[in-house]
């Protein structure tokens, strides 16, 4: 039974602009997906999509039997989807553990020990205590990444989405993410999808959607000679 | 909890833009609360300063409302025409004692006394004191007018010789008869002082008097001596009275310089005596007078008149106000009005508190619109600064409600805490600086009312008293009182002021607030995120 699903979703930011089409996919928990494809393709626009900070202009996506349009999308975000953006978007005037605790207390999820509870994360995506404790500025990018992640994971969702998070790693960093991917889906049953235009990352997933840039249909102009001639 | 906690962290993250915003707040507190106790300190001094206070007050013919009669009935266009106005005079003249006893019967009246003041010539061996060097013997009109320049004497005599000030002729000596105690109001305020001999008694009507010192020195004579007065439209009329009692007079020292019409202006040549004992004379010069007609058919009589006028006490303003209300209820007419010389002259010193604290209302409304328009400038450019923050927030699935609630909370801790210093520096400051601008203010008043006075030709008031007023005392007395305007105020920090300065902080946050929070609801997480990438 999938977790979340889109159903023939397609976006366009305005009349001219189409960026998706007629996507139909399927997301269960336990599994660990990739949505690839090149620059331009709308990777980061479809995680938009599923992480509720848009709406599809067609189509449906439906996180646990219910259309994502109808439901609270501030709860939506704050409850039942983490999100590891690309950039980060740690706020940077606190502590790594104090953007985790923000996330919890954000979600208005009752978290007893959530300082503890913080901690216990950014172990789990090994940072150590001194880390922990330093404001996000003083960390490295992937410092930084692993942040993210335990901030996606703080307040237990059961989707976890990430926009390109190897994409500014070294190789062994990338494999370290990715194993703690891994780890979340098939020891947390959590349903991880990455967007990624990464090879190694499609590699180490369980399923790989690909996402095509639209071709740009243009009607061909009837040429004189095209013309229907009247019979004679 | 959430906000609380984000806006702490916040607060104490952000130092700089925060302590930026709490000089300002600091800034605007500590002037408005200096402003607000100034406007309050102005206030309860109007309010209560003479709350608790005796005041009082009499009734007098309203001369201006007589005017304004005179101009409603007249025919000559809006103009007062003598005739009326002459006709209005007759039928509202002062009340007679009765009538203004019969008003004393009032619950609100504390007390009432009387006095009635007369003029007497000197008879015998007295003359009146003067520190001209002429005779002071009286002449055949019975006004000496030391000190005079001929033309006004002429005029003068003109004028005063059929009726004087009052219908009454004017003599050497004004000649004073109080009903009680209470209605020696000098000798009450210290002005006057018994240096040898007793006082009268005020209930007989035996002829006994008070003289001032300069007098007795003048002429040489000491408790126990009698002096013979003479009426001044019958010479051959006198009466003796017995010195009881001799009192010094500090004001006749301090206005020995000024001009006057008659000795009997003259504050040394005031003559002391009761009621009664005035009565007694007045009754019997009526009663040996003689009447005569002048070419123009008008009777002229040489009976002594007396002008007396009643005087209510009031225990506070209170009974004061309710008492000209029951005067009107009891069908006083409206020529009639109370007035009191004590509210007269307390209003009067409160003008230039009343001055600083329009200055004050003006400064707090310029302020709090600087202050107000920094801090919403201040705050537009705090949010849009922070715009990454409110895209991060609202990404995480937290509200924009929640978001601009932050930052209003963030603002208002800032604003409270700046208000309570601004207050504390305030309380601080709000007595010396509002006495030290209260002292500008007099001493500008004060220069006005001299110049003012210089360009009438007079000398400068000096010193404290800028601004003479006319007295309700006898009119044979030193009836100018020097207004003594009010130089210091307790304009200190009260809660209700408290208050007010909390309010103004919450008004302030509010206010610079909905900028912030307009260009919060507005913000898109998705487009400022998608922005930074």
């Amino acid at each position: 039974m999938s977790i979340l699903s889109l159903q023939n979703v397609g976006f366009s930011y305005n009349k001219s602009t189409k960026v998706l089409q007629d996507i139909n996919y399927e997301f269960e928990k336990g599994r660990v997906y990739a949505i690839v494809g090149r620059s331009g393709a709308g990777k980061t626009t479809l995680l938009s999509l599923l992480s509720g900070l848009t709406s599809p202009t067609e189509g449906a996506i439906i996180f646990d039997g219910k259309d994502v349009r109808k439901i609270d999308r501030y709860k939506y975000r704050s409850h039942y989807v983490g999100v590891v953006f690309q950039q980060f978007n740690l706020l940077p005037h606190l502590t790594a553990v104090e953007n985790v605790e923000l996330s919890m207390r954000a979600s208005g999820k009752h978290i007893p020990e959530k300082r503890k509870l913080a901690m216990e994360l950014l172990d789990k995506v090994e940072l150590d205590d001194v880390l922990a404790k330093r404001r996000i500025l003083k960390l490295s990018g992937g410092e930084q990444q692993r942040v993210a992640i335990a901030r996606a994971l703080s307040y237990n969702p059961d989707i976890i989405l990430a926009d390109e998070p190897t994409g500014n790693l070294d190789l062994a960093t990338q494999e370290e993410i990715m194993d703690i991917f891994q780890h979340l889906a098939k020891e947390e049953n959590k349903c991880i999808i990455i967007v990624s235009h990464s090879p190694e990352v499609a590699n180490s997933v369980d399923e790989v959607y690909e996402l095509a840039p639209l071709k740009e249909k243009r009607r061909k102009k009837p040429a004189m000679e095209d013309k229907v001639q009247p019979e004679n | 909890m959430m906000i609380l906690i984000n806006a702490f962290k916040s607060i104490t993250r952000s130092k700089g833009r925060n302590i930026l915003i709490g000089i300002i707040v600091v800034t605007v507190a500590a002037s408005s609360s200096i402003a607000l106790a100034i406007k309050s300190a102005a206030s309860t001094a109007k309010e209560t300063g003479l709350e608790n206070q005796t005041i009082t007050g009499s009734i007098s013919v309203d001369r201006q409302k007589l005017m304004e009669g005179a101009q409603g009935d007249g025919d000559s266009g809006g103009q007062a025409d003598m005739g009326s106005m002459r006709e209005l005079m007759q039928q509202y003249p002062d009340l007679s004692l009765d009538e203004l006893k019969t008003y004393s019967e009032s619950d609100y009246v504390k007390e009432f006394y009387y006095t009635a003041s007369a003029s007497l010539n000197a008879a015998g061996d007295v003359e009146a004191y003067s520190t001209e060097s002429s005779s002071t013997s009286s002449d055949d009109s019975g006004s000496e007018q030391n000190g005079m320049p001929d033309g006004m004497r002429g005029g003068m005599n003109g004028g005063m010789d059929s009726s004087g000030f009052g219908g009454m002729t004017m003599g050497d000596f004004s000649i004073t008869g109080y009903s009680s105690e209470s209605a020696m109001t000098k000798f009450i305020s210290g002005e006057s002082k018994i240096s040898s001999g007793e006082m009268f008694d005020v209930e007989s009507s035996d002829l006994n008097c008070l003289i001032s010192n300069e007098l007795a020195v003048f002429n040489g004579l000491s408790v126990g001596d009698t002096i013979t007065l003479a009426n001044p439209n019958a010479e051959d009329e006198t009466y003796s009275f017995t010195i009881v009692g001799i009192y010094t007079n500090t004001s006749s020292a301090d206005s020995s310089n000024q001009m006057r019409f008659s000795t009997a202006q003259d504050p040394a040549n005031l003559i002391c005596v009761s009621y009664n004992a005035l009565k007694a004379v007045t009754d019997n010069s009526e009663a040996v007078a003689t009447t005569s007609t002048d070419d123009n058919g008008s009777e002229t009589t040489t009976a002594l008149s007396m002008q007396t006028s009643g005087t209510y006490v009031f225990s506070d303003k209170t009974n004061y106000e309710s008492f000209s209300k029951e005067l009107t209820g009891k069908g006083l007419s409206e020529y009639y009005t109370l007035s009191s010389s004590d509210i007269n002259n307390y209003d009067s010193s409160l003008v230039p508190l009343e001055n600083l604290s329009s200055f004050a209302t003006t400064l707090l409304f310029i302020i709090l619109g600087v202050g107000a328009i920094i801090l919403i400038v201040l705050n537009i450019f705090n949010i849009r600064e922070r715009k990454y923050e409110v895209g991060v927030l609202t990404a995480i699935g937290i509200k924009k409600g929640k978001v601009a609630m932050q930052y209003i909370t963030e603002l208002l801790a800032v604003t409270f805490i700046s208000v309570i210093i601004g207050t504390g520096i305030g309380a601080a400051a709000s007595v010396p600086v509002s006495n030290n601008l209260l002292a500008l203010q007099v001493s500008s008043q004060e220069a006005a009312q001299n110049s003012q006075q210089e360009n009438f030709g007079r000398a400068g008031g000096g010193g404290q008293g800028g601004m003479q007023t006319r007295g309700s005392g006898g009119m044979f007395g030193n009836s100018t009182n020097a207004v003594e305007y009010l130089d210091t105020i307790d304009a200190t920090i009260s809660i209700e002021i408290l208050g007010q300065l909390v309010g103004i902080g919450i008004l302030l946050t509010i206010l610079s607030s909905l900028a912030g929070v307009v260009f919060v609801l507005r913000y898109e997480p998705l487009k400022i995120l998608a922005n930074r990438t």
